[in-house]
C-alpha cells in the first residue's frame, strides 16, 4: 500500500512539476511577446511554416469529416424522415466543435512535432545554449514566434475547416440525400449563430497556446541526442492531443453552462 | 578578471563540481584538462551565465554572474565569445547571418557594415566566400572556423573554447590551435579552453589546470604541469591506462 502511495506521489508531483512548466513557459512567453525588438520576418516565416503549409491537410481532413458527419447522421435521420436537418447538424457540429478539435488534432501532430523536433535538435546540439552566449534570449527567439504563428494561423485554418466541412455535408445533402440546394443552403445559416463560429475561434485560440507551448517546452526539455529527441516529439504530439481534447471538454462545459 | 570560489553544481543527484577554486586573470589563456564528463564544459557554461550554481559564486570583472539579470546579463554575455564542442551552428541560418548573429539582433548597424565584419571575422579564420553556406554544406573543420568566426565577431574580451579540437585531424586541429594563438595575439582576449588533447593544451597554454573530482587538483605553467609528480595528474598527461584515476573510478564502481 505504501509504495503504491509512494508512486502515485511520485506521478502526482511530475504531472504538478510538467504543469508547472508549461505554465511557466506560458507567462514567459507571454511577456517576451510584447518585449521589443519585434522580429516581424520570423512570425511571417512560421506563419507560413505552421499556418499555409497545413492548408492542404487541415482542408482534406475536414472534407472528409463534413462528409462523415452528413453520412452517419444520415443513417439515424432518416429513419425519422429528418433528413433536412443534417444540415443544421453538419453546421453546428462544425463550428463548435469538429472544426476546431480536427484542426487542433492535425495541427499539433504536424507542426506540434515538427517544432519539438526543431527545439529538440537544437537543444541536443547545443544551438540554444549558443543563442544565450550571443545574448539572446531561447524564448524570445524561439518560443515567440512559433507561439504567434499558431495563435493567428489556427484560428483561421479552423474558418476555413468549419467552410470545407460544411462544404462536404453538403455534396452529401444534396448529391446523395437530395435535399434542394437552396434548403440545404438556408437550414445550414439559419442555424448557425455568431456565437457558434465565435466559441469555435475561441477554442482555436486557447488549442494553438496549448500546442506551440507543449512543443516547444518538450523540445527545450529534449537530452540524449537523437533518441531524446524523438521521444520529446513523441510525447510533444501526445500530450497536446490529450491537452486539446481535455480543453475542448472544459470550453464546450463553460460555453453550455455559462454562455448560453 | 574571472574570480570562481567554492563553486558546486549537481544534476539529478550527481555532484560535478564540489567547491572548485579558480581564477583566470587578464590577457592569459588558461587551459582546463579533464577527463571526459568531469564538468569541464558546465564550468565554462557558468562563467558565461548559462548555468546557475548551486552554491558559491562566479564574478567576471567583480560582476556576480548568477546575480545579472535582463540587460546587464546581455551586456555581460557580449564581453564573451564562445566556441562548442560541435560549433554549435544554427542549421536554419547561412554563415553570414550566423557569424554576424550578434550584430545582427543586438545592434543598429548597418547590414553593409556588417558584412564588412563578417567578411573580417571569416578571413582571420581563414575562410572566404562562403557566407551564402548553409552550415549542412561545410567540413568538421570548417564549421569549427566558423564557430570561432562568430565567437569573435563582436570583439569579446573573454574567449571560452570548449574541446576545440575535438573531432578533427590532426593538421585541423593544429591549425585551430594556431588560430586560438593568433586571436589571442591580435585580439589580446582572455582565453578559457576546455580540452582533454594535451598536445592542444601544451601548444595554446600560458596555464594549465587541471579538473578532476569537481575540483581543480593542479594548476601551473605548461612546464611545471609537464613536469609534474602529482600521479593523478601524471596519469592523465601521460595517458597511462592505469593509475590513480582509473583505480579510484573503479573502487566507485566496486570492480
Amino acid at each position: 500500500m505504501n509504495a503504491y502511495l509512494g508512486v502515485l506521489k511520485k506521478r502526482l508531483s511530475v504531472s504538478f512539476e510538467y504543469v508547472g512548466g508549461l505554465t511557466i513557459l506560458l507567462f514567459r512567453t507571454i511577456g517576451w511577446v510584447f518585449a521589443p525588438p519585434y522580429k516581424r520576418f520570423q512570425l511571417f516565416d512560421q506563419m507560413k511554416k505552421n499556418g499555409v503549409d497545413s492548408l492542404s491537410i487541415v482542408t482534406l481532413t475536414a472534407f472528409f469529416a463534413g462528409i462523415v458527419l452528413a453520412l452517419q447522421s444520415a443513417y439515424t435521420m432518416r429513419q425519422m424522415s429528418a433528413e433536412i436537418y443534417i444540415a443544421s447538424l453538419v453546421s453546428l457540429s462544425m463550428t463548435r466543435e469538429l472544426g476546431p478539435v480536427f484542426t487542433a488534432l492535425v495541427v499539433a501532430a504536424r507542426v506540434g512535432a515538427s517544432i519539438t523536433a526543431e527545439v529538440g535538435t537544437m537543444k541536443v546540439t547545443e544551438q540554444i545554449d549558443a543563442l544565450e552566449t550571443l545574448a539572446t534570449n531561447p524564448i524570445k527567439y524561439l518560443v515567440v514566434p512559433r507561439f504567434l504563428s499558431l495563435c493567428i494561423m489556427l484560428p483561421l485554418l479552423t474558418i476555413i475547416a468549419d467552410a470545407v466541412g460544411i462544404l462536404g455535408g453538403y455534396i452529401i445533402g444534396v448529391a446523395n440525400l437530395h435535399i434542394s440546394h437552396h434548403l440545404y443552403l438556408k437550414k445550414t445559416f439559419d442555424a448557425l449563430v455568431y456565437k457558434d463560429v465565435f466559441t469555435g475561434l475561441i477554442k482555436a485560440f486557447a488549442f494553438a497556446a496549448v500546442i506551440s507551448i507543449v512543443a516547444c517546452y518538450e523540445g527545450m526539455r529534449a537530452k540524449g541526442g537523437a533518441e531524446g529527441v524523438g521521444k520529446a516529439t513523441t510525447l510533444s504530439v501526445v500530450i497536446s492531443c490529450i491537452l486539446v481534447i481535455d480543453l475542448d471538454c472544459f470550453f464546450t462545459a463553460l460555453f453550455y453552462f455559462v454562455w448560453r | 578578471m574571472i574570480k570562481i570560489s567554492k563553486l558546486c553544481k549537481n544534476f539529478e543527484g550527481q555532484e560535478v563540481l564540489k567547491g572548485l577554486d579558480l581564477q583566470v586573470n587578464q590577457g592569459e589563456t588558461l587551459v582546463i584538462i579533464g577527463r571526459s564528463g568531469c564538468g569541464k564544459s558546465v564550468l565554462l557554461k557558468h562563467i558565461i551565465g548559462i548555468l546557475n550554481p548551486d552554491s558559491g559564486q562566479v564574478q567576471v570583472d567583480n560582476q556576480h554572474v548568477a546575480a545579472l539579470k535582463g540587460k546587464d546579463l546581455v551586456k555581460l554575455r557580449m564581453k564573451f565569445g564562445m566556441l562548442f564542442q560541435g560549433a554549435a551552428l544554427f542549421d536554419s541560418l547561412n554563415v553570414f547571418e550566423n557569424v554576424g548573429f550578434a550584430l545582427l539582433e543586438h545592434t543598429d548597424l548597418p547590414e553593409a557594415e556588417i558584412r564588412q565584419r563578417v567578411k573580417q571575422a571569416l578571413l582571420s579564420v581563414d575562410l572566404l566566400d562562403i557566407e551564402e553556406k548553409k552550415p549542412a554544406e561545410l567540413s568538421g573543420g570548417m564549421k569549427k572556423r566558423v564557430g570561432l568566426a562568430r565567437a569573435i565577431c563582436n570583439n569579446p574580451e573573454i574567449m571560452l573554447y570548449d574541446e576545440p579540437t575535438t573531432g578533427l585531424d590532426p593538421i585541423m586541429s593544429d591549425m585551430i590551435n594556431d588560430l586560438i594563438i593568433r586571436l589571442k595575439e591580435k585580439l589580446k582576449v582572455t582565453s578559457i579552453v576546455v580540452t582533454h588533447d594535451m598536445v592542444s593544451a601544451y601548444k595554446v597554454a600560458t596555464r594549465i589546470a587541471m579538473l578532476y573530482d569537481g575540483k581543480i587538483i593542479a594548476q601551473g605553467t605548461p612546464e611545471q604541469i609537464k613536469n609534474t609528480t602529482d600521479p593523478f595528474v601524471r596519469q592523465f598527461i601521460t595517458g597511462a591506462a592505469q593509475g590513480p584515476i582509473t583505480d579510484q573510478r573503479k573502487l566507485e564502481n566496486g570492480l
